[in-house]
C-alpha cells in the first residue's frame, strides 16, 4: 500500500480539472474513494469497471460532462485510492452495486443516470432492477455481458489451471498474472485498444493497473466468475429507465452482440461505433461525450 | 497527385473561408484564409517535405481570433513542383509569401514559420520590414549562427557506404529508398512519446511530393555564411519570439538562442519538445503565438 501510494503519486498527472469536492466513504469495512464535478441537474454517475483500472479511465469524459451535469465517480475497490479487501467475495457485483448506493448516500444524491464500461454493466443492471427510483437511466460502453457467447479466441484456456503456453489468451491466467504481471498487463490492453495511434492510452491503463498487486486482480477476477446469468437477464427484462448502449464493431474484449444482446433486452437505444475497439470513452471521447449528453438530456425532464 | 491527397484526406476542424491559387514566373501557388479578425497571421511553409497542413492545429484556434493566411510551400500540396533547383531558392520562397499576401490583399502580417519557415520568416522581415508587424520562428532552421548537433555531419551529395542512421540524410538515399527515409527523418523529428499520428501524418504528406523533388529544394540557395545570415538576422526591426523544442533533434537550442539574440527577440524553450512542437504542443504554442500577437497591441493595428 505504501508503496502503491507513492507510485501513484509521483504518476498523478495534471487535469483538465479538478473535483469539487472528494471524500471517503466507508461501506462494512471497506473505504471507499469518490469525487463530484459541477453542479448542474441531473447527476451523472460514471462507475466503477473492473478494477483493473480506477477513476481516472473517465477522464475524457469528466471536464466536458462536468460542464452540464453534476458528475459522481468512484474508485472501485481494488484500485486508486479505495480499499484492497483480500477475499474474492468482496469483488462480486453486489458488492460493487452496494458501494454505488453507498456513493449515492454519502454525496446525498437521489437519483442519477448510471454510465458503466464493460463489466460495470453487472452492477448498474441490478440497481435500475431493483432501486428504479434511484435510477434515471443507464448508459453501457461496451458491455461485458454473457448475453451473447465471447470471442471464441478467450473460450479457450482456463483462468485458474497452470498452461504450458504464454501465448496470446493464454496470459488470461491467474499464474501468469503472478509470474509476469506487466506482460499481461501490455498484452491485455493492446487487445482493449486496437485503434491505431493508442500509445498514451495503452500507458495511462497499464500504469493505473499497475497502482494494484495482480494478487488483488485475481481476487477481482474470482469475485466476477461467480456473477450468474440467468439472474442478469432476468435484472435486464426489469430495467424501466431508458438505456443506451454504445458498442464498438472492433470490440476484441467483448463481441459488439454482447452490446445488442443487451440493447434488445433492455429495450434500449443501440450505437455502434465504427473501428472502435473496446474503450471508445477514451479513443473517442468527443463522439461518446456527445452521445452521453444527448441521451441525459433527452431524459433530463423526466429525471427531476 | 490530387487523387493521392483526396483518398488520405482527412476532415478538418475548420475549412477556409477563402481559398485560391496564384501564379508567379509560372510557378503555381495555392493559399488559404480563415478568420477576418485582426491582425493577419501567416502561417509560411517550411520545408516542402510537408505541406500547409503542418499548421492544422493551429488554424482551427488562431483564426477565432484573427485572420489567418497559409499556402502550400512550392513542391508540395496543391503547389507546383518546378523541375529546377532555382526554383527553390529562398528568395523564390520570399517571393511567393509576399505574393501570397498581395493575391488575400494583406498589407502587413505577423509572420509565422516552422524550421526552413523561421528562416523565411526573418529573411522577410528584414527584407520587407514594412510588411512584417513581428516574427514566430519555431525551432528555425538556420545555419552557421551555432554549431549543428554532431551526427548532423554526413555529404548530402556522396554516394555513403551506410544507411544508418542520418547517413539517410543523403540524395542517393532519398531515390533508392524514399519511404524509408521519410520514416526516419519522421520518427526524428517527433521524438516525442505517443507520436504516432503526428508521425503518420508526416509521411503522408513526404509522400504527396517526390524524391527528386526534394532532392531540388535541398540544393536551392540559402544563406551560404555566418556574415550573411548574421546580417540578415540584425537587420530584423520588428518584434520576434523564437520557440524551441529543448529535444530538437534536427536543430539544437543554441541555433534559436543565437537567432533570439541576433533578431533582439525572445526565447521561449519547450521543456522535451521535439522539432515540431506546433504539432506535438499545440496548444502551449497556440498560447505563446496568441500572447506574442496581443504584446503587439497598438503596433499591430
Amino acid at each position: 500500500m505504501g508503496i502503491a501510494e507513492a507510485t501513484a503519486t509521483a504518476r498523478e498527472q495534471t487535469r483538465a480539472r479538478y473535483p469539487d469536492a472528494e471524500g471517503y466513504t466507508d461501506r462494512a469495512g471497506v473505504r471507499l474513494y469518490w469525487e463530484r464535478y459541477g453542479d448542474g441537474e441531473p447527476t451523472v454517475l460514471l462507475l466503477p469497471t473492473w478494477s483493473i483500472v480506477h477513476s481516472r479511465f473517465w477522464k475524457a469524459q469528466i471536464p466536458y460532462l462536468a460542464r452540464h451535469f453534476r458528475v459522481l465517480t468512484f474508485d472501485g475497490r481494488g484500485n486508486g485510492r479505495s480499499d484492497r479487501p483480500e477475499p474474492a467475495a468482496a469483488y462480486s457485483e453486489r458488492e460493487f452495486a452496494a458501494d454505488t448506493l453507498a456513493v449515492m448516500e454519502a454525496t446525498a444524491t437521489r437519483r442519477a443516470v448510471l454510465v458503466s464500461l464493460s463489466c460495470g454493466a453487472l452492477w448498474s443492471t441490478p440497481l435500475a432492477a431493483e432501486h428504479p427510483d434511484r435510477v434515471a437511466g443507464l448508459v453501457y460502453l461496451g458491455p461485458a455481458v454473457a448475453l451473447a457467447p465471447p470471442h471464441p479466441e478467450r473460450a479457450v484456456h482456463s483462468f485458474l489451471e497452470p498452461l504450458d503456453t504464454d501465448e496470446g489468451w493464454a496470459m488470461y491466467n491467474q499464474h501468469y498474472w503472478l509470474r509476469d504481471y506487466r506482460g499481461f498487463l501490455e498484452f491485455f490492453f493492446s487487445r482493449c485498444l486496437t485503434e491505431p495511434h493508442s500509445t498514451k492510452q495503452r500507458e495511462d491503463c497499464v500504469g493505473w493497473a499497475l497502482e494494484m498487486a495482480p494478487e488483488t486482480l485475481i481476487a477481482t477476477e474470482l469475485g466476477l466468475l461467480s456473477c450468474g446469468l440467468e439472474s442478469f437477464e432476468r435484472q435486464c427484462h426489469r430495467v424501466r429507465c431508458p438505456t443506451l448502449v454504445i458498442h464498438g464493431d472492433e470490440d476484441a474484449i467483448r463481441p459488439h452482440a454482447q452490446g445488442a444482446a443487451l440493447a434488445a433486452a433492455t429495450r434500449g437505444r443501440l450505437v455502434t461505433l465504427a473501428g472502435s475497439g473496446h474503450l471508445p470513452q477514451a479513443r473517442d471521447p468527443v463522439k461518446v461525450n456527445l452521445l452521453l449528453r444527448e441521451f441525459v438530456e433527452s431524459i433530463a425532464g423526466r429525471a427531476r | 497527385m490530387t487523387l493521392t491527397m483526396t483518398a488520405s484526406g482527412q476532415t478538418r476542424a475548420r475549412y477556409p473561408d477563402e481559398e485560391g491559387y496564384l501564379e508567379r514566373d509560372g510557378v503555381t501557388v495555392f493559399w488559404e484564409r480563415y478568420g477576418e479578425g485582426e491582425p493577419t497571421l501567416l502561417l509560411l511553409p517550411a520545408w516542402s517535405i510537408a505541406h500547409s497542413r503542418l499548421w492544422k492545429a493551429q488554424i482551427p484556434y488562431l483564426a477565432r481570433h484573427y485572420r489567418v493566411v497559409t499556402f502550400d510551400g512550392r513542391g508540395n500540396g496543391r503547389s507546383d513542383r518546378p523541375s529546377t533547383a532555382e526554383a527553390y531558392d529562398d528568395a523564390e520562397y520570399l517571393a511567393d509569401a509576399l505574393a501570397v499576401l498581395d493575391a488575400t490583399g494583406t498589407e502587413r502580417a505577423v509572420l509565422i514559420g516552422l524550421s526552413r519557415g523561421g528562416r523565411w520568416a526573418a529573411e522577410l522581415a528584414a527584407a520587407r520590414p514594412e510588411r512584417a508587424l513581428g516574427a514566430v520562428l519555431i525551432d528555425p532552421s538556420i545555419a552557421h549562427v551555432a554549431p549543428p548537433h554532431p551526427w548532423w555531419t554526413h555529404p548530402f551529395d556522396e554516394e555513403l557506404d551506410t544507411d544508418e542512421g542520418w547517413a539517410k540524410y543523403n540524395r542517393h538515399y532519398w531515390l533508392r529508398d524514399y519511404r524509408g527515409f521519410l520514416q526516419f527523418f519522421a520518427e526524428e523529428v517527433f521524438c516525442e512519446p505517443h507520436s504516432t499520428k503526428q508521425i503518420e501524418d508526416l509521411v503522408g504528406w513526404g509522400l504527396a511530393t517526390t524524391a527528386d523533388t526534394l532532392v531540388l529544394t535541398q540544393l536551392g540557395a540559402q544563406p551560404a555564411s555566418a556574415g550573411e545570415m548574421e546580417g540578415i538576422l540584425r537587420r530584423v526591426r520588428c518584434p520576434v519570439q523564437v520557440i524551441h523544442g529543448d529535444d530538437d533533434r534536427l536543430r539544437p537550442l543554441a541555433v534559436a538562442a543565437a537567432a533570439a539574440e541576433l533578431t533582439g527577440g525572445a526565447l521561449v524553450g519547450i521543456q522535451g519538445g521535439g522539432h515540431c512542437p506546433q504539432a506535438r504542443d499545440p496548444v502551449k504554442v497556440n498560447l505563446l503565438i496568441c500572447q506574442f500577437v496581443e504584446s503587439l497591441g497598438g503596433m499591430a493595428r
